[in-house]
């Protein structure tokens, strides 16, 4: 496929959320070109979790006054749900998308009372959240081992598999009549006139709007047009078992320690939680005490995972931002638009998507964006 | 019906144990495989695939994981590498296979590295000769290999259920093997086998399965010397229970005393086939044909052979009376045949020869087909650079070889300096330049930790390095075989043996993509349980000749821990949860 001359809109980066941003805005009638500099669009990650209630480690890290927005915004979580599954739908494949629910393990009364507090505020705020003690949590996920006591329930979260969703979305970019091009980097971009000019190794490109939807290379991309936009790339590590009979369909994930556990169709045990990975040599590399000990934790919920078998791991990179979305138009660049999803990026990228293809075709956002400003940033100069 | 090889020079040497298999009462030795007792019993068939398809031994050496069972309750164990213990209840493995009981748990402590001058990882020829002689110069070895017994795949030893008994088995190869082994075990080395390097982090941070736990290791120099695996030429019904590898063949013939059936087709490219026909022979095994895919030697091949009487008469001699036996036998030797087919319900019966074209193809009306009970194939190695890739080596495509290679210099120095490759493990060269290679790589690392190796040693074995290459490379001259790549898979053909997917799905992916991982992505190709050793260097092929570009290390899967799959309970560590 090669670049054509013009667009309505140019798309850097073919992650979940350009990709999303391109389906929807090629959906709504205009002409979209996305750029990816890798030979892979879709996702960094390949985690597949689909996030609803608050992650324990982002409580814990962030300040309190991200904690606030955090809570504030866990309706868009909701509506992300609901965006993948009218997703999933019209895809062209079965992308094992899977919303049984997602438990959050407490292994201490501390740690139930933190979950308990939490699942309060977050019934509050309208999720469909509810504390299990054991004696429930064995009727739902009779796998678990001893050590849980109880744990949250979120009804509508997830799982999906990215092998399988990324190149389906993917088809429906291009079936929408997008296009979409792999290893190719933008080299610059800069405004002409009322649009864009795009430059990269494959030709030129003239676009009306531009998005910068590149995760990790958002902020570089900004910088072209004098913007600060603090997104950094995280590489995460990662592990998958060798298949085994199916037992785990929720998501799930730990009050206090840093897992998520889930299972695909295939049998194979997806196991991360956030814990570090590296840079060598240009790519994402892995370390053994995150491995060491992200295996020991998921053996020690769930103990018959010790005989399965590590077959491969990876460090999925995130996109990590201030804790918030970066999305909408920037400051004093019309045409201009920036989008990074953040934490749970792939959660939220057909909602983000969907969002963004609302403002820049002029119309309201169907959620309150306003937080997600790209204008809280400094500009460079 | 046994497959067993009874008499012929050797006998059982332990006492006897009975296993059951999917109930059935089976018999075997102590001490012996899982998948010697099985094949000994005739029985082919070891795992359900996805697809419903049954799997057996193919590779018989630890590395496609066709052959996993479950053995009292705990399922993934691989046939090939597990020792059988009396009373074992022993089941084919689903492919889905529960995992119900609670396993061992994690380690509870940090894990101290283990500091040593040298490591040297794999006990063939190269490792053996690394080892002793980074000893010999005063160097502190350990030695890692990850069977149980040492010698390699080409100094394969005699099972410990058995021993030799009389004339016919013990042949210069095992004397020459067990002398080495020998040698290894007086140096002063520390040798730990059952020592499954899955990790490596850094030279100073190599994660070794021993037993079921990891242990670090932190040596100032190492010596990778990992060998090499069969490539894998797909053709149709290569999965099939009964198709094996060539190696893993010999192995059940020459270690474990079990013919791969009773009536077997060698086939391929390279020595070791017309070497396995006449162990079978001398087994008493029959062998209904030899097929070479290299054309018959001819006038031209003169000089080759010339070359290769002055570099190694006596492999010279060996070749040729191994030909001249067949002969007398009456065992159809066809060059310029290979595999086309293999056909049996749920195991292979039939085996279909062709003539194969310069292009690599089969040339139509010249099949001619045999009924079989097993078939062993084999059409060279590919070395087992995962390790040297993890550390950051350099590699390159051979394109004349067709492999992945690892630069090193004259010491097997490669562009990381802290390590060493020696042997097939960098770039295929057999058995001779493997041993030379491993000295050359055990002295310059013991050099680089201050011991100053004999100097006239270095010298001799460099010119014998030289001799032994010279030699390797009239060889593959006389060998020069079409490229067979995956022109004798039909689209519907397996290539991912793991994953079972199709060669057309693989080459229509490679095609959009011209990106080996998109490819995998795309297809799950090579993302199974061999993590692509066999169907990734195909996928390379195709995905560089789809960017139009040749083949680089990049084409190649990243080189990330696991090196192989291990238990989760092997390396989670409690302390870090």
């Amino acid at each position: 496929m090669r670049l054509p001359a013009e667009a309505d809109v140019c798309v850097a980066g073919g992650g979940i959320m350009g990709l999303c941003a391109a389906l929807a805005l090629a959906e709504d009638g205009l002409g979209v070109v996305v750029l990816d500099g890798g030979g892979h669009s879709g996702s960094t990650t390949n985690a597949g979790s689909l996030h609803v209630q608050m992650q324990s480690r982002f409580i814990r890290l962030e300040t309190p006054a991200r904690v606030a927005a955090v809570k504030r915004h866990l309706p868009l979580y909701v509506r992300a749900v609901e965006e993948w599954r009218s997703l999933a739908a019209r895809l062209d494949t079965d992308i094992e998308l899977v919303i049984e629910g997602g438990l959050m393990l407490a292994e201490t009364r501390e740690q139930y009372a933190f979950l308990a507090a939490k699942c309060a505020e977050e019934q509050r705020l309208g999720l469909p959240v509810e504390m299990l003690d054991r004696a429930a949590l064995d009727r739902l996920a009779p796998w678990i081992g001893p050590a849980a006591i109880g744990a949250e329930f979120c009804a509508i979260e997830g799982k999906m598999n990215t092998l399988l969703a990324n190149p389906a979305i993917e088809r429906a970019v291009r079936a929408a009549g997008a296009v979409l091009l792999k290893r190719t980097p933008v080299r610059t971009a800069r405004r002409d006139g009322a649009g864009f000019v795009v430059e990269t190794a494959g030709g030129t490109l003239r676009c009306r709007q531009l998005v910068l939807a590149a995760g990790g290379e958002t902020g570089r991309l900004a910088e072209m047009f004098g913007l600060r936009v603090p997104v950094v790339s995280e590489p995460l590590h990662m592990n998958v078992t060798e298949p085994v009979g199916v037992r785990i369909t929720h998501l799930v994930q730990h009050a206090d320690r840093q897992l998520t556990l889930k299972q695909a169709r295939s049998g194979h045990v997806i196991i991360g939680g956030g814990r570090p990975a590296s840079w060598a040599r240009g790519r994402p590399s892995v370390l053994r005490a995150s491995m060491e000990g992200n295996l020991a934790l998921a053996m020690h919920i769930a103990p018959w995972l010790a005989d399965a078998r590590l077959l491969r791991s990876w460090g999925g990179v995130n996109a990590k931002t201030d804790g918030m979305p970066v999305l909408g138009e920037a400051p004093g660049e019309p045409g201009l638009f920036l989008a990074v999803a953040g934490d749970a990026g792939y959660s939220l990228g057909p909602i983000s998507g969907r969002l963004l293809a609302e403002v820049m075709t002029g119309r309201s956002p169907s959620y309150p964006i306003t937080d997600f400003t790209p204008a809280r940033f400094a500009r460079c100069r | 019906m046994s497959n067993r090889i009874d008499g012929h020079g050797t006998a059982p040497a332990t006492a006897p144990a009975r296993i059951t298999f999917d109930g059935v009462p089976v018999a075997g030795w102590t001490g012996e495989t899982i998948a010697a007792a099985l094949a000994g019993a005739g029985i082919r068939g070891f795992r359900h695939t996805r697809s419903g398809a049954m799997r057996g031994v193919f590779c018989g050496m630890g590395v496609c994981q066709d052959c996993l069972v479950s053995v009292d309750g705990v399922p993934n164990q691989r046939a090939c590498m597990t020792e059988l213990r009396d009373g074992a209840v022993v089941r084919s493995q689903e492919a889905l296979p529960a995992l119900d009981r609670a396993g061992p748990p994690a380690d509870a402590a940090p894990r101290v590295p283990q500091r040593c001058d040298v490591l040297v990882v794999g006990g063939g020829p190269a490792g053996l000769n690394a080892a002793i002689a980074a000893c010999e110069a005063g160097a502190e070895v350990v030695l890692l290999d990850e069977r149980s017994s040492l010698g390699g795949q080409y100094f394969k030893q005699l099972s410990k259920a058995q021993r030799f008994a009389g004339a016919g088995a013990e042949d210069s190869q095992f004397r020459a093997g067990a002398a080495l082994i020998a040698a290894a075990r007086a140096s002063g080395a520390r040798i730990v086998t059952g020592a499954a390097v899955w990790g490596a982090f850094g030279v100073d941070e190599i994660a070794v399965e021993i037993a079921g736990r990891t242990r670090i290791f932190a040596p100032r120099r190492i010596v990778l010397a990992t060998g090499a695996y069969e490539r894998a030429v797909p053709f149709p019904g290569w999965t099939l229970p009964g198709v094996m590898t060539t190696g893993a063949g010999q192995t059940l013939a020459r270690s474990w005393r079990v013919a791969p059936g009773r009536r077997v087709l060698v086939a391929g490219n390279g020595p070791l086939n017309l070497q396995l026909a006449n162990e079978l022979l001398r087994a008493g095994v029959a062998v209904v044909a030899l097929a070479e895919a290299a054309p018959a030697p001819g006038p031209a091949s003169a000089r080759a052979v010339l070359v290769m009487a002055l570099t190694a008469p006596d492999l010279v001699a060996r070749g040729a009376a191994d030909l001249l036996r067949l002969k007398r036998a009456g065992v159809p030797v066809l060059h310029g045949h290979v595999v086309v087919r293999a056909e049996g319900e749920g195991a292979v019966s039939r085996v279909t020869l062709a003539q194969v074209g310069a292009d690599g193809r089969a040339l139509p009306g010249t099949e001619r087909a045999f009924e079989v009970d097993a078939l062993c194939v084999g059409y060279g190695f590919h070395p087992s650079g995962e390790l040297a890739r993890a550390l950051g080596c350099a590699q390159g495509w051979d394109a004349a070889r067709r492999m992945l290679v690892t630069e090193r210099d004259g010491d097997c120095r490669t562009s990381v300096p802290e390590v060493f490759v020696a042997g097939d493990g960098g770039g295929l060269g057999g058995a001779r330049v493997a041993a030379a290679q491993g000295r050359l790589a055990g002295w310059a690392a013991a050099a680089d930790c201050g011991f100053a190796p004999d100097a006239r040693a270095v010298a001799e074995t460099r010119e014998e390095l030289a001799r032994h290459l010279r030699f390797q490379a009239a060889l593959w001259r006389l060998y020069h075989a079409p490229d067979l790549s995956w022109h004798l898979a039909e689209d519907d053909t397996i290539l991912c043996r793991c994953e079972e997917v199709p060669k057309g799905a693989v080459a229509a992916a490679a095609e959009a993509e011209g990106d080996a991982g998109a490819a995998k992505r795309a297809t799950r190709c090579g993302m199974g349980r061999c993590q692509g050793r066999y169907c990734a260097p195909i996928l390379a092929t195709a995905a560089a000749a789809a960017a139009g570009v040749p083949v680089d290390e990049d084409f190649f899967f990243a080189p990330r821990a696991p090196a192989k799959p291990v238990a989760l309970s092997a390396i989670a560590r409690a302390d870090l949860a």
